[in-house]
C-alpha cells in the first residue's frame, strides 16, 4: 500500500474552513451548554419536586441516548413538531448544546455537592445571610471545583462535534470525508483529520491536568 | 472575683434533642452561665457535648426547651418535629470555632476574616482589613495575611478561624474540640491564643478532651454524659476530686490513658 499525503495539500483551505466551523460550533455550544448545564445543575438541587423531576428527565434522557440519534432527531423531527425549517447550523447548535447541557449539569451538581456541610456551619456561625452563603461561599468553590471537569467536557464536545457532519454540516469531519471521497484516499484524508483533532485536543487535556492540580492544591483544606 | 447576683449570660432550660426516635442526645439539659465564666464541658463521646455547642450556635434544631442569652429569648422550640425558633440577631453575638477549621478555602486569610464584617455589618473593606491585620498580628499571623488556607499548618488555620470569629466582636465564644484534629506539637499555639482571650475575660464554652487544657482554662467544669449534666463545679472539684461515680470513672480512665 502506498501512502501519498501530498495530494491533500491542495485541500488545505477546505480543511482550514472545516476546522474553523468545528471550532466555532464547539465554542458556541460550550458557552450555551455550560450556561444551560449550570442552570440545570441548580434545578436538580431545587426543593421543588416538579423542577427537580423535569431537569432529571432531561439529563437522564440526553445522557442515556447516543448523540447521533439526538442530532438526527432534532434535525428531522423538531422541524415537523415546530413547523419551521431549521438550518444545519441551528440544529447542530441545538443538539450539541442540549448534549453539553446534560453533561455539564452533572459536573456542576457534583461540584455543588462537594462543598461540605461544615462550610455552611461556618457560614451560619458567622451570621452570613443565605444570599451571601450562596454567592460568596458555595458558588465560587463549586465553580472552581467544576473547572477541570468542565474543560474535559469541552474537549469531549470538540470531538463529538464531528457527528454534525452526518447532517451535512461542513465541519472538519465533513471536509475530511469529502476529500476522502474525491481523492479515493481515505486513509490519508482521515489520518490528517484525526491529527488535526488530536493537535487541538491533546494540549487541552494536558492543560486540564495542570489546572486541576493547581485548583486541588488551592482548595485542599 | 465573682458577682453572686449578676444575671446569667446564658440560660438553657430543659433542652431535649434527638436524632430520630431511637437516639436521644440531650435529655433535659439545664445549664446557666454567668458573664465572664469559662465553662469547659467534658464527657464521653456521644454524651451530647458537641450537640450542646451546636444547639447553642443555632446549628441544630431542638425538640423542646429554650435558651436565653443576655436575658433575651434566643432559642425555643414549638415541639418535636416542629419549628425551632432562633433569634438571628442574638445569634450574631455568639462566635464558634470548629474541630475542622472550616476556613473558606477559596479566600485568603484576610478575605476569610473580613467577609462577615463586610457582608453582615456593612463595614468598609479598608476598615475591616485594618482590624483583620491588627488581630492577625496579635495572634502571630501577621505574615500570613495573604496566604490561602491550604498554605497554612493546622495550628495556623485554627488561629485564623479564631480570629475570624473574633472579627464580629462576639459576647460568647464556643470552641468545639478545636485541638482534636491537630498534630500534638501544634496544640499549644492554639491553646495559647484561647488563654489570651481568657485573660481578657471573654466568656467561653469549650468542649475538649485535653484535661490539662481544661484545668488551665476553666473557671467551671461540666461533666456531661447520657445527655444530662452529671456534675458541675469548679475545675479542682470536677477534675480533682469528683463527687459523682460516673465522673470519677471517666476522669480515672482519661488520666490513666494519658500516663
Amino acid at each position: 500500500m502506498d501512502l501519498n499525503f501530498s495530494v491533500l495539500l491542495r485541500f488545505q483551505d477546505a480543511l482550514l474552513l472545516g476546522l474553523w466551523m468545528t471550532i466555532k460550533l464547539t465554542l458556541i455550544c460550550m458557552v450555551l451548554g455550560c450556561t444551560l448545564g449550570f442552570l440545570v445543575g441548580l434545578a436538580r438541587t431545587s426543593r421543588n419536586v416538579f423542577v427537580r423531576g423535569l431537569s432529571s428527565v432531561y439529563v437522564e434522557f440526553f445522557r442515556g441516548t447516543p448523540v447521533l440519534i439526538q442530532l438526527f432527531w432534532i434535525f428531522f423531527c423538531l422541524p415537523l413538531l415546530l413547523g419551521v425549517e431549521l438550518s444545519n447550523l441551528t440544529s447542530g447548535v441545538i443538539a450539541l448544546t442540549l448534549y453539553m447541557g446534560a453533561i455539564t449539569s452533572e459536573t456542576f451538581r457534583a461540584s455543588l455537592k462537594s462543598v461540605g456541610p461544615e462550610q455552611l456551619d461556618a457560614c451560619v456561625a458567622l451570621g452570613l445571610p443565605k444570599r451571601v452563603q450562596v454567592t460568596s461561599v458555595v458558588l465560587p468553590q463549586a465553580v472552581l471545583r467544576a473547572i477541570p471537569t468542565l474543560l474535559s467536557n469541552c474537549v469531549s464536545l470538540f470531538k463529538e462535534s464531528a457527528l454534525v457532519s452526518a447532517v451535512g454540516m461542513a465541519d472538519l469531519m465533513f471536509v475530511g470525508q469529502n476529500i476522502s471521497n474525491n481523492t479515493a484516499r481515505p486513509v490519508e484524508a482521515l489520518t490528517i483529520v484525526a491529527l488535526i483533532y488530536f493537535a487541538i485536543a491533546f494540549p487541552l487535556t494536558r492543560a486540564v491536568s495542570i489546572i486541576e492540580a493547581r485548583i486541588l492544591k488551592k482548595l485542599a483544606i | 472575683m465573682t458577682m453572686p447576683f449578676s444575671p446569667p449570660l446564658v440560660r438553657m432550660q430543659n433542652l431535649h434533642k434527638s436524632y430520630g426516635p431511637e437516639i436521644q442526645v440531650l435529655k433535659g439539659l439545664d445549664i446557666e452561665m454567668k458573664p465572664g465564666e469559662r465553662v469547659v464541658v467534658i464527657g464521653p463521646s456521644g454524651g451530647g457535648k458537641s450537640t450542646l455547642l451546636r444547639v447553642m450556635m443555632g446549628l441544630e434544631k431542638i425538640d423542646s426547651g429554650s435558651i436565653t442569652f443576655g436575658g433575651k429569648p434566643y432559642i425555643s422550640s414549638e415541639g418535636v418535629g416542629r419549628k425551632t425558633v432562633i433569634d438571628t440577631e442574638v445569634r450574631r453575638s455568639i462566635g464558634m470555632v470548629f474541630q475542622h477549621y472550616t476556613l473558606f478555602p477559596h479566600l485568603n486569610v484576610v478575605q476569610n476574616l473580613i467577609l462577615a464584617p463586610c457582608k453582615v455589618r456593612g463595614e468598609r473593606k479598608a476598615e475591616a482589613t485594618e482590624r483583620a491585620i491588627a488581630l492577625l498580628s496579635r495572634f502571630g499571623l501577621g505574615a500570613k495575611a495573604k496566604a490561602f488556607p491550604a498554605q497554612l499548618s493546622g495550628g495556623q488555620k485554627q488561629r485564623v478561624a479564631i480570629a475570624r470569629a473574633l472579627m464580629l466582636d462576639p459576647k460568647l465564644m464556643l470552641f468545639d474540640e478545636v485541638t482534636s484534629a491537630l498534630d500534638p506539637e501544634l496544640v499549644a499555639e492554639v491553646e495559647q491564643v484561647i488563654l489570651q482571650l481568657a485573660n481578657q475575660n471573654m466568656p467561653m464554652m469549650i468542649v475538649t478532651h485535653d484535661m490539662w487544657f481544661a484545668r488551665n482554662i476553666a473557671s467551671r467544669v461540666i461533666f456531661c454524659a447520657g445527655g444530662v449534666v452529671v456534675e458541675d463545679g469548679p475545675p479542682e472539684q470536677v477534675l480533682g476530686s469528683p463527687k459523682e461515680e460516673r465522673t470519677k470513672d471517666f476522669i480515672e480512665r482519661v488520666f490513666h490513658i494519658r500516663q
